[in-house]
């Protein structure tokens, strides 16, 4: 289950996977793999469109 | 101090503090209506731009008159629709007070809530309309499209928020529907609607070949579509604002009364929207569908904007922006003209948008008496009701205008281009402004 909480009583942190480190620990390593993987592919979509016009 | 004059200050000071909240929570609104209309000016620079030139006036006309006849048309029935229908199709108590001639429905100095409330939904039906004007461009009657605007803004959307964005929604208190921002009955509904539309009203001409080819019909003015999409970023946090309530002296409360805090929203917008623009930028390289990438990121997070861990609205922004250009493209195929790809953005990114909330936010609890826990069922079945409730009126009510020649423009008026036909203005008047090259079937 992705919620920390049962009831709204005494809630805190009650974000998706609050509870779990593991999961939280995914979804970030998850997140900074696309981020730079799009960086990634931008390069070298750049130096392929480059090099049709060399 | 004599304890009746302590009792005396202590009303005194719990009046002003009364006071001071709901005047705050009049001022939050006021402001989320007023960046709502940066959406308007946004849909009207975004069509403009993604019209040609021959028709670029009658694009923006189109969107100044939806919105003109949207408000009022929401004052009329539309409030009363959000009121009346919580339950299903039998009509609430409740309904009365959104009655137009209703105590509450103007001027009144007990209800300093009703007009600011009343004012932020009419934006969203506003916003609603406005999603089907951009797909439906170049070839649509403004009468025909005016009608389809009103019925879309004024009574199918709202009929889906009664149900689906209301604190005792039948959605919400059978099956545990959550959808904080909106995502099923503005954007799903709206979607759906827009594609029931465009089957009845067929592509601009010269779109399909009839050999199976395409082509392209680019706008005349991209930079122009660009900032369109950006000011309508920009509204959205209006809009977004619009969908947590103001409670004085208290935590804020989502539409459904589950708490919520504006830095939830604040985290999981920018991180959906950035998602969003690098899933449509991997997958097109497009400037077009990188702007509306911001839209469908946001869209997408829309529905557990206020619970989900900001790294997965990034996750499940960048997903819906991976999806919406390849939709797009489908429709293309099946020979849909979505001038701007609407269907795709707002119907299969709210659709992504409640489904994905069914998958991450599953278990939550909701508040409403009696409500089950957010689950993916609930949210599934809430997903077909607002996919049928924008298709088959966006079907049957367009297929009735096609019926009376109210639907389409005539063919001459189409090529020779709309701004000739009905608009007594020109938009480039000073620069040589020779009709949009002839497409292969025209």
């Amino acid at each position: 289950m992705s919620s920390p909480i049962t009831t709204w009583e005494g809630a805190e942190a009650y974000f998706t996977f609050a509870h779990s480190p593991a999961a939280i620990a995914i979804i970030l390593a998850l997140s900074v793999i696309v981020v730079f993987f799009v960086l990634y592919n931008m390069a070298m979509h750049e130096n392929e469109s480059y090099r049709k016009l060399d | 101090m004599e304890t009746a004059e302590l009792q005396q200050k202590l009303e005194a000071l719990e009046k002003a503090f009364s006071m001071a909240g709901t005047i705050n929570a009049e001022i939050f609104y006021w402001w989320c209506t007023a960046l709502m209309i940066t959406i308007h000016a946004g849909f009207l620079a975004y069509e403009m731009g993604a019209s040609r030139s021959k028709n670029a006036l009658a694009s923006g006309v189109k969107n100044i008159l939806a919105f003109a006849f949207v408000i009022p048309t929401f004052f009329f029935f539309g409030w009363w629709i959000y009121l009346a229908f919580p339950t299903g199709f039998t009509i609430s108590e409740a309904g009365a007070d959104g009655l137009p001639w209703a105590m509450k429905m103007g001027p009144n100095l007990t209800d300093n809530a009703t007009g600011v409330f009343w004012a932020a939904f009419a934006l969203f039906a506003a916003t609603t309309a406005s999603i089907l004007s951009g797909a439906v461009i170049e070839r649509i009657r403004v009468s025909g499209f005016v009608i389809l605007a009103v019925f879309l803004g004024s009574v199918v959307w709202i009929l889906g928020a009664s149900w689906g964005w209301h604190p005792s929604g039948w959605l919400t208190t059978e099956w545990g529907f959550h959808d904080t921002a909106a995502a099923g009955c503005v954007h799903m509904i709206a979607g759906f609607f827009t594609l029931g539309v465009l089957l009845n009203l067929g592509p601009r001409i010269g779109r399909f070949g009839k050999d199976g080819s395409v082509t392209e019909m680019p706008g005349h003015n991209l930079p122009m579509s660009l900032i369109g999409l950006m000011l309508i970023i920009v509204g959205f946090f209006g809009f977004l604002g619009g969908c947590i309530i103001f409670v004085n002296g208290d935590q804020w409360v989502t539409i459904f009364n589950t708490p919520a805090t504006l830095s939830a929203f604040a985290f999981n917008t920018l991180m959906g929207c950035v998602g969003g623009i690098l899933g449509c930028y991997l997958t097109t390289r497009d400037p077009f569908w990188m702007m509306s990438g911001a839209l469908v990121g946001i869209i997408s997070a829309a529905s557990g904007l206020d619970m989900y861990y900001p790294p997965l609205a990034f996750l499940i922004g960048f997903v819906g922006g991976c999806i919406a250009p390849q939709v797009n493209k489908l429709l293309i195929k099946l020979k849909i003209d979505d001038a701007v790809g609407a269907v795709a953005v707002h119907g299969v990114g709210g659709l992504w948008s409640v489904i994905a909330a069914g998958i991450f936010i599953a278990g939550y609890p909701n508040v409403a008496e009696g409500a089950p826990p957010v689950s993916f069922m609930g949210q599934l079945g809430s997903a077909v009701v607002f996919a049928l409730l924008g298709f088959i009126p966006g079907w049957v009510l367009s297929y009735v205008l096609k019926k009376l020649g109210l639907l389409r423009t005539s063919n001459g008026a189409e090529v020779a281009g709309l701004d000739t036909a009905e608009i007594p203005a020109r938009a480039y008047p000073e620069a040589y402004n020779p009709p949009s090259r002839p497409f292969p079937a025209e």
